[in-house]
């Protein structure tokens, strides 16, 4: 309350953060009922309104208590409170109404009361109330301010106003990772941290992909059960690390160029909620990930088994593609390393093209594996004609041979 | 009531006749009483009752049904002429202090009825001599098992010939009282400040100063609510048995009456939150495992006898103190340990041997034992969950109870843990899983009756407000209130949901209606909390209100709310 408030109103103004109620256990003393205070302390917690009947031991009571402090308030949680309006006087106070709105650092929202818009007359011991709420989409530094306006003893409209300070932090820490995979498809790793100062149940982390992806998420077994078991809780500062694979819608697979420039992979929209259910919710800004850089031209493996078995030839498909601006007249080169456990077979040095720019080709191979173990796909080059460059595909895939 | 002196107002509870809270005490407890607070109290009830007794006594005594004035515990004028109790029985003051005295010794009968110091010594369970004792009973009360170290001391008191034992000082318990001063009755000195000396009255000091100095007096200082009357009353008889202030750090002599006496001090002093005196006075104690505290460690004074002289509930009540003031992960420490020693004792028993492994034991007494330490062992555990959530670590608290709950032998108490469960679940926030328990948990409930109680009806207004939805939750309590409608936790929870819906008068009534209907469980800490926040909301001028409930307190209630300015915000 403001000290400096010396004008005697002749109503008073009340406002109190509805946070969740909580639930109480009593203290919970016992003896056993030889020992000398007998069953009396245990009748003591028997009695009490507030102990389970039956699991008087366990501090895990239905009687709810009203919250007794401010608390905190994060990003994304309904802000509510209590507004109360109470007639001092031992007269009726006519005209009495109640305006709030709340002031942030970029702007100020006026807060919609359910009822009593219209000014109203209070009775002796009467009150005018009501329950605001807003859903808090700001950070940092908010101001509720109240402001009571009634007829006053001499007929003018008298008002006075009341403010509430309070601070908006952040409840989640979300970090992303990319992987751009050779099959087109991004993998993203979401890591969600708690940053309030208590537990919270992450009941909802999902992916809204944006208008190139197709999304799936990768943090359920096969019957939709979560790899986090049943309960999703974070202490302060535990984070819970999210997995989802993004695969580029067909139109945009066809052309390199749109490949190239997807960036946007969509929101992660989080649903928590903490003590006795208080709800938030947040969504990201846009995520944006680091397209691959393709240069020239963009081989790939396809049609690749898992595994061979040694000494026993195996086909794959090769995919070339035009990623530059001119029309490619490439020669394609098949040479078995030193070290190579893979002998190629077919024709080496064969003339592939002309390649129309965005254009793709594919090449049937067939290679013999002579040892077994994990073997790298090596000795792929290509040469460009016009510029007389060699790009050597040494690593981009490995078979498992046995 | 009014107040003029009258019998119920001394023996504090109008519901529970004086007779049957005084037969509680020797081990007839209700058998539901064993179930739901999990005090492990499995003793044969009448018989062992029965045989706690001389002969002679055991007929008008051994039984539930005797007249109500049979109350020897009050020494007030008042009561005596309704009593049928010859008035030279009565217990005079000046007998009951020599009683004090570390031995007790035990008064030879004169008349039928006994002497009130042998009354006194058979209630408390604690003769020690020339009693019949039902030995079994006193062996599975008392095991416990000492550590390596005190096994050591304790075989070589077995084995030094009489009077040549003399112990090192390192392995004795050494308490002594710290808190000094008297505690003055509370609610009392708030009443003299508020509602000035003559209103106030002066019951409490009265009340103290009347009850014999001795187990009864304090039993009866206890059953009225004066607690810190009763604090101070462990301080003199504590003293006098050598282990009063100042005595800290030197030798004493343990009986299992000091012990008790220690007892009934710190689970006082914990209910009225004396928490900072009551662990220096706790911490001479330790964990209870020198071996002072064996009766082994005295062959001459207890021949034959095993186990601890450290009641459960004391070991138990130290265990868990950490936890009450904010260091519950030590807590969790010593409660491990403890549940260490009782299923090592368990394992014991269920090979048919004494908890210490020793001996071989009976059928019948296997299956008492067993029943007995595990319902200790499920106290422990019940103990461990309330430190997990006091942490807020609620997979942990789950885990355990989702292990209690497998163990569940009865619908009842299956559905008991199911419904705590889910509530566990709201606390964290986890409402998806809270309605799977609640499931289970009515599920459960059918085995017992086909439609929803009370406990339902709440669990499931409670999911309400955790979804935000103060409407239904309303009805839902609501319909727990058409079952029960003196249920003030049913009538806190309506008034909650309306302060959420914006009734904030409707709020209030209903709570004033809820504490004048039944003042004496309706004046509870947190529901004047509650009152006292919806008065400060609806109004600046609220003195008045917080007086009337001050009065209320002063006519109802005696010195058992440890914070009546906290509540009242006065």
């Amino acid at each position: 309350m403001d000290p400096k408030e010396v004008v005697e109103h002749l109503v008073a103004l009340k406002v109190m953060r509805l946070t969740k109620p909580a639930l109480i256990s009593p203290k919970i003393v016992t003896c056993d009922s030889k020992d000398l205070p007998g069953n009396i302390l245990n009748n003591y917690l028997k009695d009490d309104a507030t102990s389970v009947t039956q699991m008087e031991t366990l501090a895990a009571g239905q009687f709810l208590l009203l919250p007794q402090s401010f608390g905190n308030i994060y990003l994304g949680e309904t802000f509510s409170c209590y507004v109360c309006v109470h007639n001092e006087t031992n007269n009726p106070v006519q005209s009495v109404s109640i305006k709030a709105d709340l002031q942030t650092n970029s702007q100020r929202i006026l807060l919609t009361t359910q009822q009593n818009l219209s000014p109203t007359m209070l009775d002796v011991d009467e009150t005018l109330s009501d329950v605001i709420h807003h859903e808090v989409k700001d950070l940092g530094t908010h101001i509720l301010v109240c402001e009571v306006t009634y007829m006053s003893n001499y007929n003018t409209l008298a008002s006075f106003r009341k403010f509430f300070k309070f601070e908006v932090m952040k409840p989640l820490d979300v970090k992303t990772k990319f992987y751009n995979a050779e099959s087109d498809d991004v993998y993203l790793e979401a890591q969600v941290q708690n940053i309030t100062s208590g537990p919270i149940i992450l009941e909802q982390v999902s992916l809204e992909s944006s208008q190139q992806f197709n999304v799936k998420s990768l943090n359920e077994v096969d019957d939709g059960i979560s790899v986090f078991g049943d309960v999703t809780l974070l202490q302060p500062q535990e984070s819970c690390q999210y997995l989802y694979c993004l695969t580029p819608r067909e139109n945009i697979t066809k052309e390199i160029k749109l490949l190239a420039a997807a960036k946007n992979i969509g929101k992660l929209d989080i649903v928590w909620r903490s003590n006795l259910g208080e709800k938030g919710r947040l969504q990201t800004s846009q995520l944006q990930r680091m397209t691959p850089d393709y240069g020239d031209i963009r081989l790939t493996f396809e049609k690749l088994p898992s595994k061979v078995s040694v000494e026993e030839p195996f086909d794959f498909q090769c995919k070339i593609v035009n990623a530059s601006e001119r029309t490619l007249d490439l020669i394609l080169k098949l040479r078995s390393l030193q070290d190579s456990s893979l002998l190629w077979c077919g024709i080496s040095n064969r003339k592939l093209g002309p390649l129309e720019p965005g254009q793709s080709l594919f090449i049937n191979l067939t290679a013999l594996p002579i040892n077994t173990g994990l073997c790298n796909i090596s000795g792929v080059s290509l040469l460009d004609l016009f510029l007389k460059r060699t790009y050597d595909y040494d690593d981009l895939a490995s078979v498992f041979v046995y | 009531m009014d107040n003029k002196p009258s019998l119920s107002q001394y023996f504090g509870d109008k519901e529970v006749p004086p007779a049957s809270q005084f037969f509680d005490e020797i081990g007839t407890s209700p058998s539901d009483m064993i179930q739901s607070i999990y005090l492990g109290e499995t003793e044969g009830n009448q018989s062992a009752s029965g045989s706690i007794f001389p002969q002679n006594m055991s007929a008008s005594f051994s039984q539930q049904k005797v007249p109500e004035e049979m109350t020897f515990t009050n020494v007030l004028p008042t009561v005596s002429g309704s009593t049928a109790v010859p008035a030279a029985s009565l217990p005079d003051p000046s007998t009951f202090f020599d009683t004090i005295g570390p031995e007790p010794q035990i008064v030879p009968t004169k008349s039928t009825i006994a002497s009130p110091s042998i009354l006194t010594e058979a209630l408390d369970g604690l003769s020690i001599k020339n009693q019949p004792v039902d030995k079994e009973a006193d062996r599975r009360r008392d095991a416990w098992l000492p550590n390596e170290e005190a096994k050591k001391t304790l075989m070589k008191a077995q084995s030094s010939p009489k009077g040549s034992f003399f112990p090192e000082r390192e392995v004795l318990t050494m308490p002594g009282l710290v808190l000094e001063e008297e505690l003055a009755d509370a609610l009392q000195e708030v009443a003299v400040k508020y509602l000035g000396v003559s209103s106030a009255g002066s019951r409490g000091v009265v009340r103290a100063e009347h009850v014999s100095r001795d187990e009864a007096g304090l039993r009866e200082l206890l059953r009225t609510g004066y607690l810190r009357a009763a604090v101070n009353l462990t301080h003199v008889l504590i003293s006098a048995a050598g282990q009063g202030v100042g005595r800290m750090h030197r030798p004493t002599k343990h009986t299992p009456r000091s012990l008790q006496l220690w007892l009934t001090r710190f689970a006082v002093m914990l209910r009225i939150k004396l928490t900072e005196p009551l662990l220096k006075e706790a911490e001479p104690f330790g964990d209870f495992n020198k071996p002072d505290m064996f009766y082994e460690f005295y062959p001459d004074s207890y021949e034959g006898r095993t186990g601890s002289l450290v009641p459960f509930s004391l070991r138990l009540l130290v265990a868990e103190l950490p936890a009450h003031v904010g260091k519950p992960e030590e807590a969790v420490d010593r409660l491990y340990a403890m549940l260490d020693t009782i299923q090592t004792m368990l394992s014991n028993l269920r090979e048919g041997k004494t908890e210490d492994g020793s001996a071989t034991i009976s059928e019948q007494d296997k299956t008492e034992s067993i029943r007995l330490w595990m319902g200790r062992e499920t106290r422990v555990n019940h103990s461990l969950v309330n430190c997990a959530i006091a942490m807020k670590d609620y997979r942990q608290a789950a885990r355990i109870l989702t292990t209690l709950q497998q163990q569940s032998s009865s619908p009842g108490q299956k559905r008991a843990i199911c419904s705590a469960l889910c509530r566990l679940w709201l606390l964290a926030g986890h409402v998806r899983a809270a309605m799977t328990c609640l499931d289970n948990a009515r599920e459960a409930r059918h085995h017992i009756c086909p439609t929803p109680d009370v406990r339902e009806y709440v669990d499931l207004g409670l999911i309400d407000i955790a979804h935000g939805k103060y409407q239904e939750a309303y009805n839902n309590f609501a319909r727990a209130a058409d079952q029960e409608p003196t249920n003030i936790m049913v009538a806190n929870n309506l008034s909650v949901c309306l302060l959420y819906m914006g009734r904030l008068k409707e709020a209030i009534a209903v709570l004033q209606k809820a504490i004048n209907s039944d003042p004496e469980r309706g004046l509870n800490e947190s529901l004047l909390i509650n009152l006292c926040t919806l008065y400060e909301l609806e109004s600046s001028k609220t003195n008045e209100k917080k007086i009337n409930l001050l009065r209320m307190l002063c006519k109802y209630k005696n010195d058992t709310i440890p914070n009546v300015l906290e509540c009242l915000k006065l």
